[in-house]
């Protein structure tokens, strides 16, 4: 019996791994062949058979996507945004957060109310595309990081953090005479470093990977993203016949394919580089979220 | 002589009320600040809705929306009665019903897999690896598609070209037979390691002597799983359940109907990929039939509100646990 049963555990330890294996492969190896893609000369891509090393080394695609003006500026937008978008969103909702996190506050079943209705009801994209129209938001950097300032999901959980914090540290600031900016800026703000982290991470990643805005609330050239940019060459790289301009493009063996992978890998490599930082607090942010406060 | 204390009495509190808002001016004055934002992006758009039922045009600007005549159904009427109707009816609701069949249960077997890891850095290496496709952009999941299943460059077609086991690549991109098919698999393969979290955080909650006494009295692992991971979970799956189908129509779980049939799609597989609201975003903002568009999507939000409430009533009525 125990020998039986030491086998059956053995038979369910292999299925477990090979399991887990086939599933974190599939996740993998994606990115990976994308990046070797990016290192791999684009006309000898387009042959096949290439699966675990770039077969013919090159930088080439790399040099053709830093030296175009459109791909530069695509990415600086990008970091703009990312950077504005982010600092604004937190500054906002942390400070409405701030305000609500106060247990005694007049109306706040009613601030509450609006809130919560905001999240589960939506007046749909027609007509939030028509207020942008009439606030004169669109086709400009505004549209980006204005929307999204005021993040209702991050408020609720930057309040039930707020709660936590011992009222002493308000009440003796309060004795000493400093205004509510103040406690919130100089108290508040440096104690909520990990809920600060969580939210600057997720509503970084939000506006690094958005695409639509760029796609349909701008039509300038020079706003446009690196998402819309990256969707715009892999519509142009999956048109038929496109083997045919490979030739005509400066830098020999640059395809369209693999300055799509190019711009893959460098949207990719931000995320990449904070990923274990997301790691370390989405566990307690999605907690934060569903504990109720 | 009652009467007269009661007046006093409101008047007393009343002074007192204002005293208190005084002192609570500033954070009035900040809660303020985020509800003028509030108001804009999420009340204006919902007041917006009023123009499905109104003869709406861009150039009247938001005032519009107020000022425009009265058509009563007319959109709808239209909507129903137009051509594509059907076809969009069909695909939006089988791209949900199969997203929450399949997208539903995977975290939650990946969840016991990981459970079942005794070796703790195998068991981190591969939860790291699955939450990762959850931060990439929808952009991005649509080159990697491309860059494997498109039959001219797709990775997959060549290896199996050259296998030999096709002789013609697969148009998995561009042909509607195998829409369905990879909208869910590239949703599930998004953000199935990512709602793994929350099922693990259940299973964590677990009482590990439970394990022992059913271990002591001779339960095999699968027995195990059975009668006490997946019963340990049953909260958690109930909440997330809820959630799901309340969110069918949007993708559910993989939240995501929209911008992935929206990305993935083409004209060619079309007749499967165009759901309500890609279709409602093309006749808004490229053809800009705005009432029409409204009208459009103001069904899909209201089929979506009925069933939130009614899953949660549900929930709640069969296990005890709901949202609100």
């Amino acid at each position: 019996m125990p020998k039986s049963q030491k086998q059956k555990d053995l038979v369910m330890d292999s299925i477990v791994y090979l399991l887990l294996s086939i599933i974190a492969l599939t996740m993998l190896y994606p990115f990976y062949y994308v990046l070797i893609a990016s290192f791999n000369k684009g006309s000898d891509t387009l042959l096949g058979g290439m699966y675990l090393w770039p077969r013919s080394v090159t930088f080439e695609n790399y040099r053709i996507f830093l030296e175009d003006p459109k791909w530069m500026k695509a990415f600086l937008v990008t970091v703009a945004r990312t950077v504005s978008g982010t600092a604004l969103g937190l500054l906002l909702t942390s400070l409405v957060a701030y305000a609500l996190s106060h247990r005694d506050l007049l109306f706040s079943k009613f601030y509450f109310t609006l809130i919560i209705f905001a999240m589960y009801f939506s007046g749909g994209l027609i007509p939030y595309y028509v207020v942008l129209r009439s606030l004169g938001l669109l086709n400009t950097f505004g549209v980006y990081i204005v929307p999204s300032m005021l993040n209702t999901f991050f408020l609720l959980i930057a309040i039930s953090f707020f709660r936590e914090i011992p009222g002493e540290l308000k009440e003796s600031a309060h004795m000493d005479g400093a205004g509510e900016f103040t406690i919130y800026f100089r108290i508040i703000l440096p104690v909520s470093m990990p809920l600060l982290a969580t939210m600057a991470l997720f509503m970084g990643v939000g506006q690094w990977n958005s695409w639509l805005d760029s796609a349909y609330f701008v039509q300038s050239e020079n706003l446009r993203t690196l998402t819309f940019r990256m969707m715009e060459i892999i519509n142009q790289s999956n048109a038929p016949m496109d083997s045919v301009a490979v030739a005509n493009r400066p830098g020999g063996g640059v395809t369209s394919f693999s300055l799509q992978v190019t711009s893959m890998v460098v949207s990719i490599l931000p995320i990449i580089c904070v990923y274990p930082f997301l790691q370390k607090y989405f566990v307690h942010g999605i907690m934060l979220g569903s504990v109720k406060g | 002589m009652q009467l007269e204390t009661n007046v006093t009495g409101a008047e007393v509190q009343r002074g007192q009320i204002w005293k208190r808002f005084k002192k609570q001016k500033v954070l009035h004055l900040f809660v303020g600040l985020g509800l003028i934002f509030l108001v804009i992006f999420s009340y204006t758009p919902m007041f917006g809705i009023l123009m499905a039922f109104k003869d709406y045009s861009i150039s009247d600007g938001i005032k519009g929306i107020f000022t425009s005549d009265w058509v009563g159904l007319r959109y709808f009427d239209e909507f129903v009665h137009d051509y594509q109707f059907g076809k969009i009816v069909r695909n939006t609701l089988v791209l949900s019903f199969l997203k929450v069949i399949f997208a539903f249960p995977a975290p939650i077997i990946l969840a016991i897999l990981l459970n079942e890891v005794k070796s703790m850095p195998f068991k981190r290496f591969v939860q790291t690896i699955s939450y990762l496709p959850h931060f990439i952009s929808w952009v991005v999941v649509v080159g990697v598609s491309y860059a494997f299943l498109s039959a001219d460059l797709g990775l997959v077609n060549k290896a199996l070209l050259q296998a030999g086991f096709i002789d013609q690549p697969l148009n998995i991109l561009t042909s509607p037979n195998y829409f369905w098919g990879l909208a869910v698999g590239s949703a599930v393969w998004k953000e199935m390691g990512w709602w793994t979290i929350i099922f693990l955080a259940a299973i964590t909650g677990i009482n590990p002597s439970l394990y022992e006494a059913a271990e002591i009295d001779g339960a095999g692992r699968l027995a195990r799983i059975r009668h006490i991971t997946l019963p340990g979970m049953k909260g958690t799956i109930v909440v997330v359940l809820v959630l799901t189908i309340g969110s069918i129509l949007g993708g559910g779980l993989v939240g995501s109907n929209f911008e992935q049939a929206y990305l993935l799609g083409n004209s060619i597989n079309n007749p499967t990929s165009e759901i309500v609201q890609t279709y409602a975003f093309k006749v808004g903002l490229s053809d800009g039939r705005f009432s029409y568009a409204s009208a459009i999507d103001l069904i899909q939000s209201v089929i979506s509100v009925i069933l939130i409430f009614s899953s949660n009533f549900i929930a709640k009525r069969v296990s005890g646990s709901s949202l609100f």
